[in-house]
């Protein structure tokens, strides 16, 4: 398991539920930002991640599975993605697996303690992430494996959708801002099935 | 007001902050007082086009050139300032 560096959880709540609408702290995980070095960084980087894992990293706002699925990539700007594993996915730990494969073409900074993520999830999960996100979610532009770097009410996040039934959102959020977006987001619960 | 991001599609204005004048240049060390006092100190204020500089601080974090019409907001052009200083390097080069 990953270690946090922090003794309290970022969200103290329970999980909480409206309908069949479920809001839930996602268990921790491990983060790593690639952020490609200047001049040919990021071509090389490219070609080096697909050598390793298989996959080709996303040229839009988009997250991709590694060949193996222990770690999805995320696009986070035009040179930067964040990698993402679950607690014990990756033998060793992600850093170190990222830092032997490619630490010569990027910075790599852990944001495990950094990033939260909040899971929304059933029926009524695109009506109540539509009262905070102003992007367009959806289902015909907005699918699993899209992401949004945006802002959910005043807080930035980087929304991204998993799965299609039932609709499931993950807002990687900071993790300072985690518990204030949680209550956001479960007022947001309250008044869309209102 | 919504700016088309070329990396994140149409997004509202909150995402962005307005950075300034995208068409001045850095004068040479050694150029004048006077080109150093426009460059610093003195803004065009036309009515029309106007290329100017936007961050996309609420999303992906870039910085993009912006050509507004001053006089009705309408957005014509919206290119990564990354592009735009590198076309004008490989100009300058040839």
């Amino acid at each position: 398991m990953v270690e946090s560096l922090f003794a309290q959880p970022p969200v103290s709540a329970a999980p909480v539920r409206a309908g069949d609408t479920v809001l839930v702290l996602a268990p921790m995980g491990e983060a790593v930002s690639l952020g490609a070095f200047a001049g040919a960084g990021r071509a090389a980087l490219v070609v080096r991640v697909r050598e390793t894992f298989g996959v080709d990293l996303p040229e839009q706002p988009r997250a991709v599975p590694s060949a193996d699925g222990q770690v999805v990539f995320v696009w986070c700007g035009p040179t930067q993605w964040l990698a993402l594993a679950a607690g014990d996915a990756v033998e060793g730990g992600l850093m170190a697996r990222l830092r032997a494969a490619c630490g010569d073409l990027c910075a790599l900074t852990s944001q495990s303690d950094s990033r939260t993520t909040l899971r929304l999830f059933g029926p009524q999960a695109r009506e109540v992430a539509g009262r905070l996100v102003p992007v367009d979610l959806h289902d015909a532009v907005f699918g699993p494996g899209h992401v949004a770097l945006t802002l959910a009410g005043h807080i930035p996040v980087i929304l991204r959708q998993v799965a299609r039934n039932p609709v499931t959102y993950e807002f990687l959020v900071f993790r300072s801002f985690a518990e204030s977006l949680f209550h956001d987001l479960h007022v947001a619960m309250n008044g869309a099935l209102s | 007001m919504r700016l088309t991001c070329p990396f994140c599609g149409s997004r509202g204005v909150e995402e962005f902050t307005y950075r300034g004048d995208a068409t001045v240049r850095r004068p040479a060390g050694d150029a004048g007082a006077a080109a150093w006092v426009d460059y610093v100190y003195l803004r065009d204020n036309p009515a029309g086009p106007h290329q100017e500089l936007w961050y996309h601080g609420a999303g992906c974090r870039s910085w993009l050139v912006v050509t507004r019409d001053t006089r009705t907001h309408l957005i014509s052009d919206v290119r990564a300032a990354r592009a735009v200083a590198q076309a004008e390097r490989e100009e300058g080069a040839v």
